[in-house]
Formats: structure tokens, C-alpha cells, sequence
């Protein structure tokens, strides 16, 4: 029974990660109809940010947050008003291409500034935990689920409640007739994928606090942002949240069968995946598009 | 204009070109035979020379078996190296576990890489768009996985994380074995995709391209038909593989699933013009070649000023990613779509494309 909880634990925590890293995956998806597969990387330029923040000028790690927020909202604005809209029209394969070749250069530019090596993010708090039954569950990762769930709760009252989130929502449901009635398409779709981005940012500013990061660290998370998504029905931020938080329990019990481990990340989100395509498409939570 | 159009002249200077190159490309390894040395004849290919173009040939085989089921059949496959992969390592462990010569074990190659298309065909063709995309995306990444982590009573089953070392095959002119072993592959690939587009089959694969459930209403099977032609794109991907696997004696995760080929083998297919028999094929070479350069692996290097060498591959990744979003963003219809005569590169076609595609 205690195996049992503690693997409850550590699978909603690492839920809440996946839960970050997917929200902004989901909302590019849902409203622009592009699967970004440069989503990894952008997360990963946020834990290098955090990590160049704390590790050179001695920042603190959570302050450094919100900096990436900013700083990866005006990347992904500028990604996507320069490249990515001038093909919003193409077929798809042209939208997966467009953002493979994105991840490409983005990984790769950081490996001639950053080289391959390991990088972490080690502060003075990062072995303290809270100790329960014997488990101790590091503040760290306690946190990182609070500010995914604040953020997620965040973006969603900002897509239902605001007048860009209701432009946002109109361009997603109807291009056609979101321009009609006077939104700039180009505008919204830019603050669209601004806001992805930022919140991979954010992510990824918590995976540098939790795991060593290379510039290539990134590409598994796209594939289970992916997941994520998929698991919880695309269109709804709180869907993808659940999607997170059923996907980190999934892995935490998948990996603790014996003569597994975390080598089958991949082919644990990827059995996944296909499960639930084959059985229930439209995702746990989700309403069939 | 008098006579013919210049884009028809442009276009038969190309196939002559291509012609020529072919011709060099498929006599010139035969100086390296020991009959043709005796006689003073110059050594026109040498172990560099061999190794590009069979690497080259062996793109060739994987772009074509791609526009099989992308170019043809219009599902937008991104896994396509799991069949690579699993054609290696049939043979790699045929081989070295079960001890069988090449030659019998090389057919079996594309057969499993077929049988397991066929498996995850069924449940992943069922899916459209996107989501076709990602899931084959995903079994590309996780056959690798699986294959480098499996263990079996506490050993690991294909040789794990330190790969698996196949005997060096004993043939007289090795380099060049393999060479005509990988172009007479890549001839294969061409030789189905020409027969394909000239079948009932190939009608139907390209009427589920443009309307699958059109296709599906005039009598068209689209599951057996999507399927057979997953499975054949496997086929030729993972015999590939196989030739692969006894070429480069040594086979692991990371040289028989490299993620880097899904997208590869794409870009190759696209920029020689998807749907065609010979695009793909012209698109291996020059992307190839491309990358070659790019790497610093060909005789004719690049220089930058402030960039060491051993940055280089990693710059050749950035171009190609460049390249990768020009091509997209600028030439959507592959740049087959002007050499090969169709339209004529200009601004204004370069601004027309850009327009179809943007808001």
C-alpha cells in the first residue's frame, strides 16, 4: 500500500510537468492546427535560460520563471509572424516539416553556444523535501506541480475571460469568420503560439531544476506533449491537465513493472498513445472534433 | 517563341546531366577491379568515394519507399526508420545469433520490416492528418528503444546499448560488392514505384490521396490498399537496412534508428518532387551530397572564417534546418516543379507560393 502511494506521488508529480510542457502544445494545436515539433525545444531554450540565469548571474531558479515566460512569448511571436503564418494554409506535412526544420536549428544553435555537455541547476534547497511515510518529496517538485496548475488555471482564465483569449477562441473554432468580424488573424495566431511558447518556457525553466539538460533533452517531451494532449481530448486546457497528471501516473506504474524502467519512456508514451487513438480518440475528457 | 519552349530545352539538358552523372556513378567503381587495374587503367573511386555513394544509394532506396506511401498515398509517414532499423538488425542478428550467410538472411530483411508494417498498419492507418504522423513518429522512436532495452533472462536480447558486431563478409572487392548491392536496391525501389504508378493499385493509392472516402465509394479497398502500400514502402526501407547492417559491420540504436532520417528522407523526396518515379531519387543525391559537404565529409571542404571543424556537423544541422523551412515556406511542389520544366523559377513564383500558403 505505501508502494502504492508513492507511486501515486511521484507519478502526479511528474504528472504536473508533463501537465506544463503539454498545455502550451495543446493550445497551438487546438486553435492554429499545427502539431509543433520544435515544442521540445522551445522548452529546452527556457531551462537554458534558467540555467544561464542561475548558474552565471546567480539568479534564483523560480525568479527566473517568469523572465522566461516573457523572453520565449516574443520568440514564439516573432517564429510565428515571420515563418510559421506564411504557411498556415499548407498541408500538413508542410506545418510538421516547417517546425521539424524550427527544432533542427534551435537545437542545434544551442549546442555550438551550449555544447552537448550536462548542465543542472543545484541550489542550496534543491535536496530538501517533505518527508511523508518515508517518502521525501522534494519542495522543488511540490512546486513545480503548484505553479503548472497556476499557470494552467491562468491560461485558461485568460482564453475565457479576456478580449484576446475570445479572439484566440473565435480564430480557432472559424478563420473565415473570426476575420470578419474584424480580428487580425496574423496578430492572434501570433500571440497564440507567444503564449505556447511561453508556457514551454516556463516548463522547461522547471525541468532544469529538476533533471541534468542537453540541448537535445528537449525532443522527448514533444512526443509526450504529444500524449498528453491526445489522452486528454484536444480543445481544453483542463483536459490537458488531466491528460498530464493521468500520463505521469501511467508512466510512474509502467516503469515499476519489473524489467522496466525509465529506457521505455518512449515506448511507454507511445503504447499509450495508440491505445487511446485506437479506443477512445477524442481523448478522456474531450468532445470529438 | 521559335521551336521549343525554354523550359523544355532546360529540362533536356537536366536529364542529360543526370544521365551523365548516373553513368559515371554506376562505371566508374569497376576501375577498382583487379583486371582492369593490371591494364593501367586509373583509379577513378576510392574508400571515400564508395562509402558516399552508397550511403547515397541507400538514401535513394529510403526516399522512394517513402513517396510510396507519402508521395502516393498521401499519409505523411515520420517513422519510416523503424523498418530501416528492423531490416538491420534481422539481419544483424540472423547472422550473428542464429550464424546464417548473408545472402539467405538479406531476403528476410525486407519480409520482417513488411510484417511488422502490416501489424502496426492496421491500428495506425486508421488515423488521419496528425495523428497519423505523430503515432508512426512515435513507433520509429520507440522500436529503437525497445530494441536497445529488451533484455531476456537478464541478457540483453539484440545485443543492447553496446550494438551488435557483424562478421566482416568475405568477398573479393568489398567496397564495391556493396556498392552495386545498394544501387541495384535503390534500382529496385525506382524500378516498384514505376510499376506502382502504372497499376490499378498505384490509381488507387493516389485516389485515396486526393479523396479517401471518394476512393472508397468507387470500389476501392482503402485498407488493404493503405496497408500494402505501407508495408511495400517497409519492404524496400528495410532491405535497405539489411544491406546496411553487413555494410557497416557494426549496428546500434543510434546508427540503425537515427530520428534524423524520418525527416530525411522526406526532405528528399519534397524537394524532388513528391508522386513522381525519379524525384525522390534525384532529391537523395543532391540532398545528400548536400549534407556530405556540409559535414566536411566530401574531398571539397567549406571554411568558415570563426568556426572550428569540429562545429561543423553541427553548423550542417542548422543549414539543413534552413533549408528545410525555405523549402517549405518558398517551393511547397518541390523544386522539381521548375527544373523539371513544369513552371519557371522566378520571384513571382516564389511570391505565388508564398501567397497560396499564407494569411
Amino acid at each position: 500500500m505505501a508502494a502504492f502511494a508513492q507511486l501515486v506521488i511521484i507519478g502526479l508529480l511528474a504528472g504536473g510537468i508533463y501537465a506544463a510542457v503539454g498545455v502550451g502544445f495543446g493550445l497551438v494545436w487546438g486553435v492554429l492546427n499545427i502539431v509543433n515539433l520544435a515544442h521540445g525545444a522551445l522548452v529546452i531554450i527556457g531551462a537554458y535560460l534558467t540555467w544561464q540565469m542561475f548558474a552565471v548571474w546567480g539568479v534564483d531558479p523560480f525568479l527566473t520563471l517568469p523572465i522566461d515566460a516573457i523572453a520565449l512569448f516574443v520568440l514564439g511571436y516573432a517564429v510565428q509572424r515571420g515563418v510559421i503564418n506564411r504557411i498556415i494554409r499548407a498541408p500538413l506535412l508542410f506545418t510538421f516539416l516547417l517546425t521539424f526544420g524550427l527544432n533542427l536549428i534551435a537545437v542545434n544553435v544551442l549546442l555550438l553556444i551550449f555544447k552537448s555537455d550536462f548542465r543542472s541547476v543545484t541550489t542550496a534547497y534543491s535536496g530538501a523535501g517533505l518527508e511523508l511515510g518515508g517518502l521525501v518529496i522534494p519542495y522543488i517538485r511540490l512546486a513545480a506541480l503548484g505553479i503548472a496548475l497556476v499557470m494552467a488555471a491562468v491560461l485558461a482564465i485568460l482564453l475565457s475571460r479576456t478580449r484576446v483569449g475570445l479572439a484566440i477562441q473565435a480564430v480557432g473554432s472559424d478563420r473565415d469568420a473570426a476575420q470578419l468580424v474584424g480580428i487580425d488573424l496574423r496578430h492572434a495566431y501570433a500571440v497564440t503560439f507567444g503564449l505556447g511558447a511561453a508556457v514551454a518556457g516556463v516548463a522547461g525553466g522547471m525541468i532544469a531544476m529538476i533533471q541534468a539538460i542537453t540541448p537535445t533533452a528537449g525532443e522527448p517531451y514533444t512526443l509526450q506533449a504529444f500524449v498528453v494532449v491526445i489522452l486528454g481530448g484536444l480543445g481544453r486546457v483542463s483536459a490537458t491537465v488531466v491528460g498530464g497528471l493521468v500520463f505521469g501516473l501511467v508512466e510512474a506504474f509502467g516503469q515499476s513493472i519489473p524489467g522496466s524502467g525509465s529506457v521505455f519512456a518512449n515506448a511507454i508514451a507511445f503504447g499509450v498513445m495508440v491505445l487511446i487513438l485506437v479506443t477512445r480518440p477524442q481523448g478522456l475528457m474531450g468532445r470529438l472534433r | 517563341m521559335i521551336g521549343m519552349p525554354a523550359s523544355r530545352t532546360w529540362n533536356r539538358i537536366f536529364v542529360a546531366l543526370a544521365m551523365a552523372v548516373i553513368a559515371y556513378a554506376v562505371l566508374a567503381p569497376l576501375s577498382s577491379l583487379d583486371v582492369l587495374q593490371s591494364l593501367g587503367m586509373p583509379l577513378l573511386t576510392d574508400k571515400l568515394w564508395f562509402r558516399l555513394a552508397t550511403i547515397t544509394a541507400m538514401f535513394v532506396v529510403m526516399a522512394s519507399a517513402w513517396n510510396i506511401i507519402g508521395g502516393l498515398t498521401g499519409y505523411a509517414a515520420f517513422g519510416n526508420v523503424a523498418f530501416f532499423g528492423i531490416g538491420a538488425y534481422t539481419v544483424g542478428m540472423l547472422i550473428t545469433k542464429a550464424r546464417w550467410p548473408f545472402l539467405l538472411a538479406l531476403p528476410l530483411a525486407p519480409a520482417a520490416a513488411a510484417v511488422f508494417a502490416v501489424l502496426i498498419g492496421l491500428p495506425l492507418l486508421r488515423l488521419r492528418g496528425h495523428y497519423f504522423a505523430v503515432a508512426s513518429l512515435g513507433v520509429g522512436v520507440a522500436v529503437g528503444e525497445l530494441v536497445q532495452n529488451v533484455d531476456f533472462r537478464g541478457e540483453p536480447l539484440f545485443g543492447g546499448a553496446s550494438g551488435l558486431f557483424l562478421p566482416i563478409l568475405a568477398v573479393p572487392n568489398r567496397d564495391l560488392y556493396f556498392f552495386y548491392l545498394m544501387l541495384a536496391a535503390a534500382a529496385v525501389s525506382i524500378g516498384v514505384t514505376w510499376a506502382v504508378l502504372r497499376s490499378r493499385f498505384g490509381y488507387g493509392l493516389i485516389a485515396i490521396r486526393e479523396n479517401e472516402e471518394a476512393a472508397a465509394v468507387i470500389g476501392v479497398n482503402t485498407t488493404a490498399y493503405k496497408v500494402a502500400a505501407f508495408a511495400l514502402a517497409a519492404a524496400l526501407t528495410g532491405l535497405a537496412g539489411g544491406v546496411f547492417a553487413q555494410w557497416n559491420v557494426f549496428i546500434d540504436q543510434e546508427n540503425s534508428f537515427p530520428i534524423g532520417y524520418n525527416v530525411e528522407m522526406i526532405l528528399m523526396a519534397l524537394l524532388g518532387g513528391t508522386g513522381t518515379v525519379f524525384g525522390p531519387a534525384a532529391g537523395a543525391v543532391v540532398l545528400q551530397l548536400l549534407i556530405q559537404f556540409l559535414s566536411g565529409s566530401l574531398p571539397i571542404t567549406l571554411q568558415i572564417p570563426f568556426v572550428p571543424d569540429d562545429a561543423m556537423p553541427v553548423l550542417a544541422q542548422v543549414v539543413l534546418g534552413v533549408l528545410l523551412t525555405l523549402v517549405v515556406v518558398f517551393a511547397p511542389r518541390g523544386v522539381i516543379d521548375f527544373f523539371g520544366g513544369r513552371s519557371a523559377l522566378s520571384i513571382a513564383y516564389l511570391r505565388r507560393s508564398l501567397r497560396e500558403t499564407s494569411i
